[in-house]
C-alpha cells in the first residue's frame, strides 16, 4: 500500500466518530485507516459532509465528550499514541507537535487581540519564550510566510488584514513551533484563485523545510494535482481510494473517484 | 487606526453622543469638584433663612431648614455618581463572570444553577427586595449597595451568556484550542474581551438605574441614610410644595433630568460605536 522503507508520522487504523446532535446518533467517520509519511503532503479528497473535518478534529482531539464519539484502533504520533490522551497532554501536543489551519481566516483569528499577540502567544506557551523573545520570533515566521511590511502586521487587528494576509498568519501560527504533522482543513476555499496559489506555496514551502508532514483537507482537485504527492478519495465516512497523484488521475480504482476527476475535468474544460 | 480611536472618530460624529458626553462630562466635574472639596461643602448648614428665594448668596434659594439648595444640590452629584460608580462596576464585573460561567458551561449544572440564581432574584418585586436587604443590614450604608449589586448583574448576566454561547462556537475558538491553550485561559483571554461592548453598554445602564434607584430609595427613606441627595431633597420638597415653594423640587428633578439624559446619549451613541462586528470588515 505504502512505501514501507519511510517512516509513518501519523498513523490512524480504525477511525469512528459517531456525532450524537438532537437526539440521533449519525456515524460520519468509518473505519478509516490512513498513514501519513514524513515529509509528505497527503490530499483528502471528497465532497462536502463527507466527513473530512470531522477526521481532522478527531486526530486533534477537538471533539468535545457531549457532541461525538471518537474510537480508534489506534491514533499515533510519531511512534506514540495520542488517542486517548488526557486533555492536559493534549494540549501540550497541540500547536507544538499537530497543528491546524482553517477553512475560514475571516473568523478563526480573534478579533479583539493584534495578530501579533496571538501569534507571540505560540512562542511563550509552547516554547517558553519571554515577551520580547517571543515578539522577534513571531516577526521572524510572519517573513517567512512571505510579508514584508512585519511591524505593521504584528500591530494589526485581524479585520484591518485581507483574507489571504489572514490566512498566511494562521499558516504562521501552525507552523510556529515547527510541528510534525499539519492539517490543512481546506485552507484556501473562502479564498479566491491568485490568493490561493500564494498561501498554498508558503505552506508546502514551509512544510518543506520543517519536515512537517501535510495533510491537505480539500475538494479541489486542481490543488490536489498540484500541490501533494499522493491522494486519499473519501466518500460517505469512508476512503474509498488511496493512491499516488499519476494514478489518481491517469487510472483511478473506484467509481467515484473516476466520477470526481470526470466532473473537475469537465470543469476545467 | 486602532479601535479606540475608531470609537473615539464614530463617537464625536454623533451629534447626540457629543451632547451626552459634554453633559456627562460637566457632572463628572461637578462629582469631583465636590469629592476634593471645591463646591457643595456647606450643603448641611443651616445659615439662611427659611425658603429664601432664589438671590445672590443662594443660587437656588433655601430650603425648609434654610439650606442652600444649589449646594446641596451640587453636592448631591457626587452622592450619585458614588453610588452609580460601585454599583455599576460591581454588577457588571458580577454579571460578566457569572453570564461567562454560564454560557461557557451551558446546559450543566453550573448554567443551571445560574440560571436558576437569576429567576429567583427576577421574580422578587425589586422595592421589596431593597427594603428587605435594608431592614435586615439595619442602618446599613451600603445596604442599598448590595441590593442594588444584587439585582442589576442579571442583565448582563443573560446578554453575557448568550453572547459566550454564541462566541465559544466560533472558530477562533476553535483554533485557540487548536494551539494548545487550556480552556479557562481562552474564557478569560478570548472570550471574555469580546464581550466588552456588552459589558461597557450595560455598565452605562447599570450607572443610570442606580442613579435613578438610589434617588427612589432616598426619597422613601430606604437609601442614604446621612448625607444628602436629590431623593432626600424630593423628600423634603413634598413639605414645601404645599407651601408654594418649587425651588428644592425644581433643583432636584432639573439635575436628575439632565444627568439621566445626558447619560442615556452617550449610552446609545457607545452602543453603536463599541460593536466589535462593526469594524468595517
Amino acid at each position: 500500500m505504502t512505501d514501507p522503507t519511510r517512516q509513518a508520522v501519523l498513523s490512524v487504523r480504525d477511525l469512528d466518530v459517531v456525532m450524537h446532535g438532537n437526539g440521533q446518533a449519525s456515524r460520519v467517520v468509518r473505519k478509516l485507516c490512513f498513514d501519513l509519511q514524513a515529509g509528505e503532503v497527503l490530499a483528502l479528497v471528497g465532497e462536502s459532509g463527507c466527513g473530512k473535518s470531522k477526521t481532522a478534529e478527531a486526530i486533534m482531539g477537538l471533539i468535545p465528550q457531549r457532541s461525538g464519539t471518537v474510537s480508534a484502533a489506534r491514533i499515533e504520533l510519531a511512534g506514540s499514541t495520542i488517542h486517548g490522551l488526557p486533555e492536559a497532554a493534549m494540549r501540550r501536543i497541540r500547536g507544538r507537535e499537530i497543528s491546524m489551519v482553517f477553512q475560514e481566516p475571516l473568523t478563526a483569528l480573534d478579533p479583539v487581540f493584534t495578530c501579533g499577540s496571538q501569534l507571540a502567544v505560540l512562542f511563550r506557551r509552547h516554547r517558553g519564550q519571554g515577551r520580547s523573545e517571543a515578539r522577534a520570533s513571531s516577526e521572524r515566521m510572519l517573513q517567512q510566510v512571505g510579508f514584508a511590511d512585519v511591524k505593521r502586521v504584528m500591530r494589526s487587528y485581524p479585520h484591518q488584514l485581507s483574507g489571504g494576509m489572514r490566512q498566511r498568519v494562521i499558516v504562521a501560527m501552525a507552523m510556529a513551533c515547527r510541528p510534525q504533522v499539519l492539517i490543512a482543513d481546506e485552507p484556501t476555499t473562502a479564498l479566491d484563485v491568485t490568493t490561493q496559489a500564494q498561501v498554498l506555496q508558503k505552506l508546502t514551502r514551509l512544510g518543506r523545510d520543517a519536515g512537517t508532514a501535510i495533510l491537505l483537507i480539500t475538494h479541489d482537485l486542481g490543488i490536489v494535482a498540484q500541490y501533494c504527492d499522493r491522494a486519499l478519495v473519501m466518500h460517505d465516512g469512508r476512503i474509498v481510494e488511496e493512491s499516488d497523484i499519476g494514478q489518481l488521475f491517469s487510472a483511478p480504482v473506484s467509481d467515484y473517484t473516476r466520477e470526481l476527476v470526470a466532473a473537475a475535468q469537465g470543469v476545467s474544460l | 487606526m486602532t479601535s479606540m480611536t475608531r470609537v473615539w472618530s464614530q463617537l464625536s460624529r454623533d451629534r447626540a453622543g457629543r451632547i451626552g458626553l459634554i453633559i456627562v462630562m460637566f457632572f463628572l466635574l461637578l462629582a469631583v469638584g465636590a469629592w476634593i472639596g471645591l463646591v457643595g461643602q456647606g450643603w448641611s448648614a443651616t445659615e439662611g433663612g427659611r425658603w429664601e428665594p432664589a438671590n445672590a448668596e443662594h443660587w437656588f434659594g433655601t430650603n425648609i431648614l434654610g439650606q442652600d439648595i444649589f449646594q446641596r444640590s451640587v453636592y448631591s452629584v457626587r452622592t450619585a455618581f458614588e453610588i452609580g460608580f460601585v454599583v455599576a462596576l460591581c454588577s457588571t464585573l458580577l454579571g460578566a463572570f457569572l453570564g461567562a460561567i454560564a454560557g461557557w458551561y451551558s446546559n450543566r449544572w453550573v448554567d443551571d444553577g445560574v440560571l436558576w440564581l437569576k429567576g429567583v432574584l427576577d421574580s422578587i418585586p425589586f422595592y421589596l427586595f431593597v427594603a428587605a436587604v435594608a431592614f435586615a443590614l439595619q442602618g446599613n450604608p451600603w445596604a442599598m449597595h448590595l441590593a442594588m449589586i444584587a439585582t442589576f448583574w442579571t442583565t448582563t448576566g443573560r446578554l453575557v451568556r448568550a453572547e459566550v454561547m454564541k462566541i465559544k462556537s466560533s472558530e477562533f475558538i476553535l483554533s485557540a484550542r487548536a494551539i494548545g491553550l487550556p480552556d479557562r485561559l481562552i474564557l478569560w483571554r478570548h472570550v471574555l474581551p469580546n464581550t466588552s461592548h456588552i459589558l461597557l453598554v450595560q455598565a452605562t445602564i447599570a450607572f443610570v438605574a442606580a442613579i435613578k434607584t438610589e434617588v427612589i430609595l432616598s426619597f422613601l427613606g430606604l437609601g442614604v441614610q446621612d448625607g444628602v441627595s436629590w431623593g432626600l431633597m424630593l423628600a423634603e420638597s413634598t413639605q414645601e410644595v404645599l407651601a408654594g415653594h418649587f425651588n428644592n423640587f425644581i433643583a432636584a428633578s432639573a439635575m436628575l433630568f439632565a444627568l439621566l439624559m445626558g447619560f442615556n446619549l452617550l449610552a446609545d451613541a457607545m452602543q453603536d460605536a463599541l460593536d466589535p462586528r462593526q469594524s468595517g470588515l
